[in-house]
């Protein structure tokens, strides 16, 4: 309760819990990393910027081969 | 004319409030009002956990509901409105809002998420209300509530059309303002049941009004034009004024999953 989110900041923990994939409601895998929401069941990476989340199909990544199988 | 690419609704409805986030945040008529009141009496001391703002927009219902709840979520298309909102939220000193971008059709929550759902002057935008009142529907908890305050369009098609014709014209983006009786049946089939409505009377100043969208003064014109041209019943019902601020009708409507 006492982080309060500004621009470059990380996306709160609790926050991450209740976010699904949008199209297929499936769970995400938070890529710190590359701060990204990756959705397998959807094939699709949505990115997190300035802390964030985008849950817009137009907007994320589409997975390659070797990620989905990872 | 000014959108080359031809953009998709959603698109749209974005580029036509991103410029102006800040704007909203400011509004006096987004940022007072007795539905706020009404919605802060409702929430204080209830024990609400989660709230959800469906179409936050510059983030008012946040910013009213985050001191009697557990946690805010604001969530919008607009990432400039993101960003007002996430600012303002700092400035203010509220932590428990969070902000998520999206659209109201395809909500990136699980199902019974959410103790409260509320979504103030959004659904007029929306592409697909059926859509987007299911997934409200959807994300709520079973003894959830959820609320929609926006515009609503009076019950006669006279007075409907000139409405829905000025806000196409102040704002391009614009899909739908909704009678009551539209709202209720329309919600009924998504799975929400109506617990109570308060409607409103809302005076919009004109040249205020114009300015927050940066309508073009073509479309500006445009609207003046209508309202002189506008018949006894219109004038009287609107309460058009010689400077073009008039006043229309807002609802409250209070829902509970079926």
């Amino acid at each position: 309760m006492t982080q309060t989110q500004r621009p470059g900041h990380e996306v709160d923990p609790k926050l991450l819990e209740i976010l699904v994939c949008p199209l297929t409601k499936g769970p995400l895998d938070y890529d710190r990393a590359r701060q990204e929401l990756v959705s397998r069941s959807a094939r699709l990476a949505y990115p997190i910027r300035d802390g964030i989340p985008i849950m817009l199909a137009d907007e994320a990544r589409r997975l390659d081969e070797s990620e989905i199988k990872r | 004319m000014s959108h080359p690419a031809r953009p998709g609704h959603e698109g749209h409805v974005s580029a036509q409030f991103s410029p102006q986030a800040q704007a909203y945040v400011a509004s006096e008529v987004h940022a007072k009002g007795a539905d706020l009141a009404a919605l802060a009496a409702r929430l204080a001391g209830a024990g609400v956990g989660r709230l959800l703002d469906l179409g936050c927009g510059g983030g008012h219902v946040s910013f009213t509901a985050a001191p009697h709840v557990g946690a805010v979520v604001a969530y919008d298309l607009s990432a400039e409105m993101l960003a007002a909102v996430a600012g303002e939220a700092a400035a203010r000193g509220l932590a428990n809002i969070e902000t998520v971008r999206g659209v109201a059709e395809e909500l990136p929550f699980p199902d019974a998420s959410f103790d409260v759902v509320v979504s103030r002057y959004s659904a007029h935008h929306w592409r697909d209300l059926g859509a987007g009142l299911r997934q409200a529907r959807r994300v709520v908890k079973p003894a959830g509530t959820v609320i929609f305050m926006d515009v609503v369009a009076p019950p006669t098609p006279l007075l409907d059309t000139f409405v829905q014709s000025i806000e196409l014209l102040r704002d391009t983006s614009h899909v739908r303002d909704y009678s009551v009786a539209q709202w209720t049946a329309a919600a009924e089939v998504a799975g929400l049941v109506l617990k109570g409505v308060e409607t409103r009377r809302l005076k919009l100043e004109f040249a205020s009004w114009i300015a927050r969208m940066k309508t073009p003064p073509v479309l500006a014109a445009a609207i003046r034009a209508l309202e002189e041209s506008a018949s006894g019943p219109v004038r009287d019902y609107f309460e058009i004024e010689p400077d073009g601020t008039f006043t229309l009708d807002t609802a409250s409507l209070v829902f509970a999953p079926a």
